[in-house]
């Protein structure tokens, strides 16, 4: 008899314990919030640098070289290039990515030498056929990317190449501190 | 009327009505089988004769695919093998393919590694305590630990850009660095949540309710969780003190100080649900712990070593153990001098745990089946890779 009101004592002691920790949240900050648009700015730009999202390729700065298609574990990259004959430059033909094959997994981006292929803190990738999840980037047949010695002169390339490398540079490289 | 109850009972014997066995499905769609996992219950009434786990709904083949993709492209499916704490996994694959290859890591590296590992090994544990609460019918906790597991999130994010699916590891180290001031808010969260374990506690843990549901159900001896090869919390939950990062330790665990919790049985018997659910909670203290020293002992260099492109190891094959969050997890790798891996076996800790549910069950109430794969923390991906 004795342990069983023990055991009522002890539970209704228990409850008001665990009460009195919810009803302390009253007067704690709120940590949720609405999903779309009760923030100032977009949700992307509260996300990290590092963010790994929809895949995005800049064909200004592409060169060709196919790493990140050899780099995918799921093949879906596709890349068409051949070399012209006369002016020997990389001409792209095809680059498509299947977005909805890909797992973001950043293994492509990292050995692009210029950051051509790059995450972005785009997420919200829903659509209704699985065919317009394939981004093709090659609209016509392009001359890629050929890497000049010493700084970017161009105009239209330059910051984008600048954003390329700052891309790169955030994967550790061996050696570096 | 009372003369055919009397006989009846007599026909019976002192056993009273006479009752019919019956076969159950638990799941595979069931909110506490935590993933696609089915249990086959025999039961009578509601006391269990038998309960079968009928695992295989989740097979992926992860370690077949292993041989298609090569060394490199294997690290993102290690994050699916248990997806609540990828890090680990990501380690063991990575430790495997280095010790294949006999790559150093470097120091910074391994402690990337440590602290990542760790924050991740909070996570996984926070969403078994709160998942277990939810279970029993407590769903305020689970709140709670969702809370403070976004908040790892949001590190882990920082930290690699992803929140689950981490892909951070590679062979010969880590592909990102730490970022700027990522250190100092990984220790403001430390700080923080060490606290919240407290009144985790208090909220949960010891709420008599809670304790009745799950003290002296299902109890496991020392022996028999070592005769059914149980590992991790499940197996310091009987009172053996094993840790694969104190008692064979790889990485840089050695240098750190840290306990090994283990089941007290001081709510019940050594080795009841409530103990196994309360190693966890204590384990999460020691991770913060050696998070910490490892914040505080970050030594400075590059992350990674230098790997080729085109990983071809040397024939031969390893086995190595890293302490997942569901215990000793096993990666073992044979090559053949290929860049494919020749064959791939990875043991886990969820596995083993489904042994045991079958010898365990006979007596318990159905009820009690929740109690008990909810202490044993089985993450239905992992079962089956």
């Amino acid at each position: 008899m004795a342990s069983y009101f023990q055991n009522i004592r002890e539970t209704l002691g228990t409850i008001f314990e665990g009460l009195a920790i919810t009803a302390s949240h009253f007067v704690r900050k709120p940590f949720t919030l609405q999903y779309p648009d009760r923030i100032d700015i977009p949700i992307q730009d509260t996300l990290p640098f590092r963010y790994r999202g929809l895949l995005d390729v800049d064909l200004e700065i592409c060169t060709g070289c196919l790493a990140c298609e050899r780099a995918c574990p799921i093949d879906c990259i596709v890349i068409d290039a051949r070399k012209d004959t006369q002016t020997r430059e990389m001409i792209l033909e095809r680059f498509d990515i299947d977005l909805a094959k890909c797992m973001f997994c950043g293994l492509c981006s990292e050995p692009c030498p210029t950051g051509s292929i790059h995450h972005t803190p785009e997420f919200e990738g829903a659509d209704y056929s699985l065919e317009s999840l394939v981004r093709r980037f090659v609209k016509a047949p392009v001359a890629a990317y050929k890497p000049t010695k010493g700084p970017e002169t161009d105009p239209t390339i330059g910051p984008v190449l600048k954003r390329g490398l700052r891309y790169l540079d955030e994967f550790a490289s061996p050696g570096a501190s | 009327m009372t003369v055919a109850i009397d006989v009846a009972l007599e026909r019976e014997g002192v056993g009273g009505l006479e009752t019919e066995e019956m076969t159950l499905n638990m799941g595979p769609q069931h909110p506490s089988t935590h993933g696609v996992l089915r249990f086959v219950v025999k039961a009578d009434g509601e006391v269990m004769r038998r309960a079968i786990p009928d695992i295989g709904y989740l097979h992926r083949s992860i370690e077949k695919i292993s041989e298609k993709v090569g060394y490199h492209g294997f690290m993102p499916y290690t994050d699916r093998v248990d997806y609540v704490s990828a890090m680990q996994c990501n380690q063991g694959w990575a430790m495997a393919c280095e010790a294949l290859a006999g790559i150093t890591v470097p120091r910074r590296g391994e402690y990337c590694r440590v602290i990542a590992c760790e924050l991740g090994r909070i996570a996984s544990h926070l969403i078994s305590v709160g998942a277990t609460g939810m279970d029993i019918g407590a769903m305020t906790p689970f709140t709670h630990c969702i809370r403070e597991r976004e908040k790892i999130n949001d590190l882990l994010e920082e930290l690699c850009g992803a929140r689950l699916t981490f892909n951070y590891m590679r062979i010969g180290g880590c592909a990102w660095d730490l970022p700027p001031g990522f250190a100092a808010r990984a220790l403001d969260f430390i700080n923080r949540f060490e606290p919240l374990i407290d009144e985790l506690n208090e909220l949960l843990s010891f709420n008599k309710i809670f304790v009745e549901r799950m003290a002296n159900v299902a109890v496991i001896s020392a022996e028999k969780a070592i005769a059914y090869n149980l590992v991790g919390p499940n197996l310091r939950g009987s009172g053996v003190r094993y840790d694969v990062r104190r008692d064979v330790p790889y990485s840089v665990y050695s240098e750190f100080q840290f306990d090994v919790p283990i089941g007290t049985g001081e709510k019940g018997t050594l080795g009841d649900s409530w103990d196994r659910y309360m190693v966890r909670c204590r384990e999460m203290k020691e991770c913060c712990r050696i998070v910490r020293q490892a914040i505080e002992g970050l030594p400075a260099g590059p992350v990674i070593a230098k790997v080729p492109r085109t990983f071809k190891p040397p024939r031969g094959e390893v086995y190595v153990r890293v302490e997942g969050s569901r215990g000793d997890m096993g990666w073992y790798v044979v090559s053949d001098g290929s860049a494919f891996p020749y064959r791939t076996h990875i043991r886990t800790g969820s596995y083993t745990a489904m042994s045991i549910v079958e010898e365990l069950s006979p007596g318990l109430m159905i009820a009690d089946l929740v109690a008990v794969i909810a202490s044993f923390d089985i993450v239905a991906p992992e079962v089956d890779r």
